[in-house]
């Protein structure tokens, strides 16, 4: 089998010399940095890891949190998902809209803002109410990333609730179930491999997150933070590889689960055909409390941003509203971070959109040896926090031959890199959508792998390699966790910048700061909408 | 025709898909400029041959030659045997133009060389005027003549179709297979057809190869399959069997006679290489079966007594079952009889006589 395959490449040496090259590179790229974490401490460091009362404290600190957050974010989730596919909630819509913002945030930004609003010299809780309440902590940390990582379990149950055809629950009414009873034997099962599926991922990313607990966690540490602050504060690189790596296991363990075991028990199917059943009025004890919830969490959201752009126009947070532009000159002068940010961000997108399509054209349509790891690795970086992945390319692209310490390559990469499991699952996705017909007719014609790929893949593909950039480069824009140990004076990107001005209590222009990038983001957006129309579709987590 | 070289040759083929053995030691030998068609159930393996023809699938086993040619080794798109696809497969993205051009302009043909091959084909195939539309804008019957079209123009010297009428409504299926039967005439090219449609292989095939459970059962003109299928299989999946499972009785030069629950059914044909006291399966086809409401004036052989069961009308004829006993033990056998031109007797009902013609009944082997 083996062998007639390699044959077969033999003839195609274009398409050999591709495959070969996008085996180097993601072996270069991301296994290679993975192990350089995994092997650089020694057995001594990890067997001492239990002796660290620091390490331990970090270790239970994210359990509980992802835990916490797990939960909370799912039901939140949960509850939306069902409001905007199965109810007559007013609203739902512009709840909807409200409740993927976070999607297009820095990470960072949601925890930051809770501080300028709910913190010692919160908006809200000290100018409005008086109270001298403190965010800062666990329960801060909680909030956050409830907010943060509730939209992704949304997503992804929506897409499950609206695959239970409404027919189903009409068949059940039919047979006199109705209410609580309906829910709860017909539409909460056939959710429940969705609902899985959702809180695994919340897990991955609760897990992995760095910007929430780096800015409202204060001591309550956790690993990707104790790892930052054993590099930033001690130079202690062995002691960061030891946390990143003990940090691996869940995140690998969350992921193989995330995988292959729910990602294989839907019970739905995706059949293509629109069902046009209305739905039943929803009664309005269920009605009236759901539409109460997604007040509230819409709420939460906006003042988000409400917190944000106060803090970017006001003279002197806690004490000082007064309007000002001053923020703004700040700005200004760290407009070299911002431009890197987009710079960086955009060519690491295209790169990365391009190199994750062909991947998922290669593994869904052509036969080479190695094809089940071509599909491991690309997917491999979605488990890896960014926290890891920084890390290993801090350690593996330091020294000569691949000396990138400080400079934009080794940035560009790391997010080229980090974004490719984005775009391959989208395109695998839509792979299975077209017909594989239409490849093998331009090969029955004359074409061959890669000219196929280009004329008649790559063009049904499109919206596609479109979703995948904008995800890409939102996700590289607003990376922290990634970049934060790979940047030096002369490759600084602006989420680094924004995190040193909030710690040194320069809150106005983070606040400020933060926005430019929003607005750049959300222009990236409003062009690829623009030029691409409606049909981009975005997360498809 | 069959005097004509051999063009395509299968020797040996196995192709397995993990555990399932798709197509079994299949070897064939289709002549050049023939119409040849795979016919068989889903799943018996002639979509796999045809597709290892085009080069989609890696023989495990067996050799595959055009000509003199070994094509094993030799990639898809370096084969030159146009594929027309189940679905069509058109470009979803590409004008009617474009998908026609496609194939040529891949190798290499440009500018009015190109305009000229295109805008031929497509009046050929009476497509002319459609050029500009989006195959998403055309009828399923033009999508269809389009995939020719995108196959034709290549000029190449082997056509494949797998099933390419299966998604035309019943009416356009009939016109489509005689116009497909008449270019294929004109130009000369040598067709592989898949279908599982017996009807349409028998009406456009000049050899079918019965395929079941991956393995070519009957390869033979229309006219041999129909008529003298050597197994049950062909005898069932072709048209419709009276199958009548007995002992040889009495073998002569000309005839022999099958023993069946006591009675005697003569058949009028050599039983060679039959022997008294084996056992045998021997088909009748409905419309060589005559029925009527009396006993026939001359009894001869063959006659049975019968009660009709059931009856459809479908227009041109009739189809009565009838079921026959043959035995106060045995169970009834039933009897399909097909009556042409029912208008002036009408329908028949209760008992009834057949008369199975002793020249019209067939020896099965390989039971």
């Amino acid at each position: 089998m083996r062998v007639r395959q390699m044959k077969r490449l033999l003839r195609e040496p274009l398409l050999l010399a591709t495959i070969i090259g996008i085996f180097v590179a993601l072996g270069l790229f991301v296994i290679y940095p993975v192990l350089r974490v995994l092997l650089y401490p020694g057995l001594r460091d990890f067997l001492s890891f239990p002796a660290n009362d620091r390490y331990v404290t970090a270790t239970l600190h994210t359990f509980v949190i992802v835990i916490l957050s797990t939960a909370s974010a799912t039901t939140v989730g949960f509850l939306f998902a069902y409001t905007f596919t199965r109810t007559t909630v007013p609203w739902k819509g512009l709840f909807r809209s409200i409740a993927i913002l976070p999607l297009f945030s820095p990470p960072f930004m949601i925890a930051f803002s809770y501080i300028l609003m709910f913190g010692r010299n919160g908006l809200v809780t000290y100018t409005l109410l008086g109270a001298r309440y403190n965010i800062i902590g666990w329960h801060g940390l909680w909030l956050s990333q409830t907010i943060a990582f509730f939209p992704i379990a949304a997503l992804v149950m929506e897409g499950v609730l609206q695959s239970i055809a409404p027919s189903l629950e009409y068949a059940a009414r039919n047979l006199g179930a109705s209410g609580w009873r309906l829910f709860r034997t017909v539409v909460f099962p056939l959710a429940r491999p969705g609902v899985a599926g959702a809180a695994l991922l919340v897990a991955i990313y609760v897990l992995a997150d760095f910007g929430n607990p780096v800015m409202i966690a204060g001591h309550y540490t956790v690993l990707p933070t104790e790892a930052w602050a054993r590099i930033s504060g001690w130079g202690d690189v062995t002691g960061a590889a030891v946390l990143s790596s003990v940090l691996l296991i869940p995140a690998f363990g969350l992921f193989l689960a995330q995988r292959y075991w729910v990602g294989r028990r839907q019970y739905t199917t995706i059949t293509g055909k629109v069902v046009l059943l209305s739905l039943p009025p929803t009664p309005w004890y269920v009605r009236w409390p759901l539409f109460a919830f997604c007040a509230l969490v819409s709420f939460l959201i906006l003042s988000v941003f409400v917190g944000l752009l106060a803090g970017a126009f006001s003279r002197g947070w806690g004490f000082d509203y007064t309007p000002t532009l001053k923020h703004w000159q700040d700005v200004l002068a760290n407009g070299r971070a911002l431009i890197h940010s987009v710079v960086f961000a955009a060519v690491a997108a295209t790169v990365s959109s391009l190199l994750a399509i062909l991947s998922s054209y290669l593994v869904s349509r052509k036969a080479f040896p190695g094809r089940g790891l071509l599909d491991f690795v690309a997917i491999l970086p979605a488990a890896l926090p960014g926290v890891v992945f920084g890390i290993g390319y801090s350690l593996a692209f330091n020294a000569p031959p691949l000396d990138l310490y400080g400079t934009a390559t080794i940035i560009i990469l790391s997010m080229i890199f980090w974004n490719v499991p984005m775009g391959y699952q989208t395109g695998i996705g839509r792979l299975k959508q077209i017909a594989p017909s239409l490849g093998e007719a331009a090969s029955n014609l004359g074409a061959g792998s890669l000219k196929t790929f280009w004329d008649v893949e790559l063009p049904l593909l499109k919206s596609s390699l479109v979703s995948a950039f904008v995800v890409s480069f939102i996700r590289a824009v607003t990376t922290l966790s990634v970049i934060v140990f790979l940047v030096t004076n002369r490759n600084v990107v602006a989420t680094f910048t924004i995190l040193n001005l909030a710690n040194d209590g320069y809150r106005g222009a983070a606040a400020a700061l933060t926005t430019a990038l929003l607005i750049l983001t959300c222009i990236v957006l409003a062009v690829s909408r623009l030029l691409f129309g409606r049909n981009v579709e975005l997360f498809r987590i | 025709m069959s005097d004509a070289p051999v063009h395509i040759a299968i020797r040996h083929l196995t192709k397995r898909f993990g555990a399932v053995t798709a197509v079994r030691d299949v070897s064939l030998q289709i002549a050049r400029g023939s119409f040849t068609t795979l016919l068989g159930p889903s799943g018996c393996g002639k979509t796999t041959i045809l597709r290892t023809l085009a080069g989609f699938y890696e023989a495990d086993a067996g050799d595959i030659f055009f000509d003199e040619r070994r094509m094993n080794d030799v990639p898809s798109h370096h084969r030159h045997a146009a594929m027309v696809f189940q679905d069509y497969a058109l470009f979803p993205h590409m004008t009617v133009f474009e998908n026609v051009a496609y194939g040529l302009k891949v190798g290499g043909v440009r500018g009015d060389a190109l305009r000229q091959r295109v805008g031929r084909v497509l009046a050929d195939l009476g497509l002319a005027g459609l050029g500009d539309r989006m195959p998403g804008m055309i009828s399923g019957g033009q999508q269809q003549r389009v995939a020719l079209a995108r196959a034709l123009v290549m000029e190449p010297e082997i056509l494949l179709l797998d099933e390419p009428l299966s998604n035309l409504d019943a009416k356009l299926r009939v016109t489509v297979r005689a116009e497909l039967r008449q270019i294929q005439r004109r130009v000369g090219i040598t067709t592989v057809y898949v279908t599982h449609d017996q009807e349409e292989a028998l009406a456009i095939s000049d050899r079918i190869a019965v395929m079941h459970q991956g393995e070519v059962v009957q390869y033979g003109t229309p006219w041999e399959i129909y008529y003298t299928p050597q197994r049950v299989f062909v005898a069932d999946f072709v048209g419709t069997a009276n199958l009548l499972r007995g002992r040889i009785h009495e073998v002569e030069a000309q005839r022999f006679t099958l023993e069946l629950a006591g009675r005697k059914i003569r058949v009028e044909s050599p039983g060679k290489g039959l022997r008294p006291g084996e056992e045998a399966v021997l088909n009748i086809r409905p419309e060589a079966i005559e029925i009527g409401s009396i006993p026939p004036a001359d009894p001869g052989p063959n006659v049975l007594e019968g009660v009709i069961r059931t009856h459809t009308f479908v227009g041109q004829w009739v189809r009565y079952w009838v079921d026959v006993s043959l035995g106060p033990e045995a169970a009834p056998h039933e009897f399909v009889v097909d009556v042409p031109d029912p208008r002036e007797r009408g329908i028949l009902e209760g008992r009834v006589f057949l008369r199975l013609d002793p020249r019209k009944i067939h020896h099965l082997q390989g039971a």
